[in-house]
């Protein structure tokens, strides 16, 4: 990726001290990366035999009441695959993933590259517009209430966070929508009830379209940045109060900094690395999808697709959106590896 | 500047609020719940409402009546027997066109037909049944189809296959097929000759728009547009019926049809669906449909005719109506529902199940199955009966709640029992490998009986069937009507079938369900039920009502339909918005609007505190 292209990296020849730390460097980008690619790999074989246990088969958990003759269930069988031994099924499933083939949904009877493709979008939308927007906020809400701890707006951002952090998803979802997607007493219902789209929407492309997402994503991304708030504003708060007693604070504020000044360019610095480790995390989850919000709000999302891909169980749909969801942690957790190895060289042995 | 984008966000929404232009279509918006389409291909999906998005796009060569769901001629206008029942031979109507104007012919029968008869295939795997016996299907010209038959078929002439135009089709090979979208691509809707045009969605997706089709040979349909909006939660899809983004919302429960009937505007009621719920026993699980291995671990008791029969004696069903469905719904006798008045046979007073603890103890004292020195029953051979397992779907509150009610009724008969949960495929695997003794679940049945009929023969053990049912007598009832070409003969084999499944007990049938649905009645009227009267309006068999519903505005007389009443009527209040909500729900908003006005008022603090330093 673009890192190893970093100018540090290229510039090595020419200095001898940035040699030594940009060849520690690349070596440690060359494990890190290597093990990822290993954790990836064992994640797709866990990811076909995790699944093999789950209960029933599609011919009799989608076929009930349609399939109604051997000849019929037969025929289904022989179409999707079902038909094979799990050893054949394990060695197809090898065998199209090498070639980037995803297979087939039994369900749906689509690609599962394009059912997965279809609800990114709107995951990506939802859950990492939200995830962005509760670490803005939660971060400064956190700055603010460690800075000034004990005072009045500490105890009403910790005090907000936490009660939004302990309120179910789903009622706060539900509560918005009757509040400000019905209405109630003189408010008007301001907002869409659910879905992602209004459907006489033609090109969701257009300004008019983009405008109408927007207006439908407001409910669902108020709710869920409410409901990460509390991750970030506490995990930033405590981090920065254990730094508030450091002596390095008391220089700076003795060399006769503003106030701000010590708090952003020296105490917010030291205290940021946890927050980051749990940003990345988080980023990484974003492909999981939000499930309960997703049903809420009724948007097509990557959680929607694996939880109703169990009851079946659509194994190829599984198998998919476990991948993407496993890349989707592996990789975060990568870029925050190599973030560290270079701001902070003792990381690397 | 985050207000700013508040309002410029809610923009859209007010412009869309704003009234219509008197020249803007007429869209009939409908809130759907549950399954979503899982196909758009005819030949592959199998959920509820792909049928519906099919019965729009496509014609059939016979229809359901409105009224009794009896086949009535639709692309076909008359079909002839041969007197040994082996042809059948269809006229086709003339001068129908495929929406992109290639005629539809008998060959585009035939053709459709052929791909489900062909060995093995996909298309096979959806409609196969409906042309059980069919040996060849042949289109001598363009307006008659003829089926040859290898034994006579009694449940033809119906034939609910979606006739796909040949043009088309035979350009999609076998192994393509099973992969076949057929959806809209590039604006184009997808081609088929029904009522209404796709020309927006895809399968999995949320959202699914028809067009009319203005030249269709039944009639233009009175609305411009069908659109589908899926909904994964019922309570947002009331609110938008409430709201006024969705026109009809289908498949809600009985507390919020109560909760909509006392809406302005709405019209809300509980149609009677042609499905039913049943406990059922385990009748002796085997390992394949020969019965040449006895599989699992079913108690003695469930296997015994007698003891099941006596706990139909044990089932107060009016109060499982009552308590469990909240009244939606109707006591059940037999599998074959009452919607279905000519085929459906209805115990006589003396037959029929009442609950009646005395009588049920009485039975199963005959039986053997006395009470034992501690009180609870045993077997006839005097061994304790132990525990029996009543399994539930955790996916389903009346499952659960039926069982509960079950397992109370069988302790005052002495007979000790257990709830225990399952998620519907787990269920399947249980049921499969026969570890269980009773369970919950339910059937739609279609309006010819022979497939249900069929689930409780000794064949479909380890195939449909769950109760692993076996009865040589009803076994040769059923083939006798399979094939019986005097009508009048097979409604007498199949109430005699339904008498045998009533004595012995394999289902006890608990309940005919029904389902909840709510219109706006201010913006559109004239729909009919199917059955008429007390069946559903939507995500019926067939799509009578989309062609001939029609907008309030409209207010010509309803098109006339022979022997149907109760279409809904325009009611007279025209109030769209809801204008009072529960004090919780103000709460809630209040709390929501206080919380992100105090984010903007901190913003605004956190910039006079830095000018001041």
């Amino acid at each position: 990726m673009s890192l190893v292209a970093d100018p540090g990296l290229v510039a090595d020849s020419e200095e001898p001290g940035a040699r030594s730390r940009g060849r520690g460097y690349g070596s440690y980008v060359v494990a890190k990366v290597l093990g990822s690619v290993g954790s990836l790999l064992f994640m797709l074989l866990v990811n076909f035999f995790l699944f093999r246990v789950l209960p029933g088969n599609a011919a009799q958990t989608l076929g009930r009441g349609r399939l109604n003759t051997p000849a019929q269930v037969a025929a289904f069988n022989k179409a999707y695959g079902l038909n094979h031994s799990v050893l054949d099924q394990f060695w197809i499933f090898l065998k199209s993933t090498a070639h980037g083939d995803l297979g087939l949904s039994v369900k749906y009877r689509l690609p599962v590259s394009q059912l997965i493709v279809d609800r990114l979008w709107p995951t990506l939308l939802l859950v990492g517009v939200s995830t962005i927007l509760s670490t803005l906020i939660g971060v400064y809400l956190g700055i603010r209430g460690a800075w000034n701890r004990g005072s009045v707006f500490d105890k009403v951002s910790t005090g907000t966070s936490l009660t939004l952090y302990a309120m179910p998803e789903w009622w706060l979802g539900l509560m918005l929508i009757a509040g400000l997607g019905v209405g109630f007493a003189f408010v008007p219902g301001l907002f869409p009830t659910g879905g992602l789209h209004s459907p006489d929407i033609v090109d969701t492309n257009s300004v008019h379209g983009i405008l109408d997402t927007i207006w439908h994503l407001t409910l669902p991304v108020i709710t869920l940045t409410l409901a990460y708030l509390a991750e970030y504003s506490l995990i930033m708060r405590s981090s920065l109060l254990d730094e508030l007693g450091e002596d390095y604070l008391q220089t700076a504020r003795a060399k006769g900094l503003r106030d701000v000044v010590v708090r952003n360019r020296h105490a917010v610095r030291n205290a940021l690395l946890p927050t980051t480790t749990v940003i990345a995390l988080n980023i990484g989850f974003v492909v999981s999808g939000a499930i309960t919000i997703e049903t809420v709000f009724s948007i097509p999302g990557l959680g929607q697709l694996s939880t109703e891909a169990i009851s079946t169980p659509d194994f190829a749909v599984l198998q998919g959106t476990f991948l993407v969801a496993s890349a989707g942690v592996i990789g975060a957790n990568l870029i925050a590896n190599l973030i560290y190895g270079w701001l902070d060289p003792r990381v690397r042995t | 500047m985050a207000l700013g984008l508040l309002l410029a966000v809610a923009l859209p929404g007010l412009a869309t609020g704003a009234p219509a232009q008197s020249k803007s279509p007429v869209v009939f918006h409908v809130a759907m719940l549950g399954e979503g389409v899982d196909s758009l291909n005819p030949f592959l999906g199998f959920q509820a409402p792909s049928y519906e998005m099919w019965g729009l796009t496509y014609d059939y060569l016979t229809g359901y009546s409105m009224k009794d769901m009896s086949p009535e001629p639709d692309l076909a206008t008359k079909w002839t027997t041969s007197p040994d029942g082996l042809t059948w031979t269809f006229t086709v109507r003339s001068g129908v066109k495929f929406s992109d104007g290639v005629p539809l012919t008998a060959h585009d029968v035939a053709f459709t037909f052929d791909r489900v008869l062909a060995k093995d295939s996909v298309e096979g795997t959806n409609w196969l049944s409906y042309l059980n016996g069919v040996k060849s299907v042949t289109a001598p010209d363009d307006t008659t189809v003829v089926l040859k038959l290898s034994k006579p078929v009694a449940t033809l002439p119906l034939l609910p296959i979606p006739i796909v135009p040949e043009h088309i089709w035979k350009n999609i090979s076998e192994s393509q097929m099973k992969s076949y979208p057929a959806a809209p691509t590039g604006g184009k809707p997808v081609v088929g000759s029904g009522p209404f045009l796709l020309v927006q969605g895809s399968a999995d997706g949320s959202t699914f728009k028809f067009e009319a089709n203005k030249t269709y040979w039944g009639g233009a349909p009175h609305i411009d547009q069908v659109i589908f909006q899926f909904y994964k939660n019922e309570d947002s899809a009331v609110q938008a019926l409430i709201k006024g983004d969705a026109d009809f919302v289908e498949g809600i429960n009985a507390l919020s049809v109560k909760r909509l009937q006392s809406q302005p505007g709405v019209t809300a009621h509980n149609g009677n669906s042609p499905g039913f719920d049943e406990i059922a026993f385990n009748t002796g699980s085997t390992s394949d449909s020969k019965g040449t291995k006895k599989i699992g671990n079913p108690n003695p008791a469930v296997l015994d005719p007698k003891f099941r029969h006596a706990l139909g004696y044990a089932l107060n069903l009016p109060q499982l109506i009552t308590k469990v469905y909240q009244g939606a719904g109707l006591p059940g006798t037999t599998i074959v529902p009452p919607n279905y008045t000519q085929y459906h046979w209805e115990p006589p007073a003396s037959e029929k199940f009442t609950f009646d603890l005395t009588k049920a103890g009485q039975l199963l004292d005959a039986a053997g199955y006395k009470v034992g020195s501690d009180g609870w029953r045993t077997l006839p051979d005097g061994k304790p009966i132990g525990t029996l397992r009543l399994d539930a779907r955790s996916d389903s509150p009346t499952s659960l709640n039926t069982m509960d009610y079950f397992r109370q009724w069988l302790k005052d008969l002495h007979i000790k029992s257990q709830v225990s949960t399952y998620s519907s495929s787990q269920l399947t695997n249980v049921i499969y490998k026969g570890d269980f003794d009773t369970f919950q679940w339910g059937w739609y049945v279609e309006p010819d009986p022979d497939s249900m009929l069929s689930y409780m023969t000794c064949a479909q053990r380890q195939h449909s069937s769950d109760s692993f049912y076996c009865n040589p007598a009803y076994d040769r009832l059923y083939n006798a009507q399979h094939v019986e070409t005097d009508h009048a003969k097979r409604v007498q084999d199949i109430k005699q079938m339904q008498q045998i499944l009533y004595q012995d007990s394999p289902y006890l049938v608990t309940a005919y369900s029904a389902i909840g649905e709510a219109v706006r009645s201010d913006r559109f009227h004239c729909l009919v039920t199917q059955p008429n009267p007390g069946g559903i309006w939507l995500e019926q068999y067939g799509v009578y009502n989309y062609i001939h519903m029609k907008p309030a505005s409209d207010t010509s007389a309803c098109d006339a339909a022979p022997g149907l009443t109760g279409a809904v009527k325009t009611t007279s209040s025209g109030s769209s918005s809801s204008k009072t909500g529960p004090f919780l729900i103000g709460v809630g908003a209040v709390v929501v609007l206080a919380l992100v006005g105090g984010g903007i008022v901190m913003m605004r603090r956190r910039t006079t505190v830095q000018d001041r330093e």
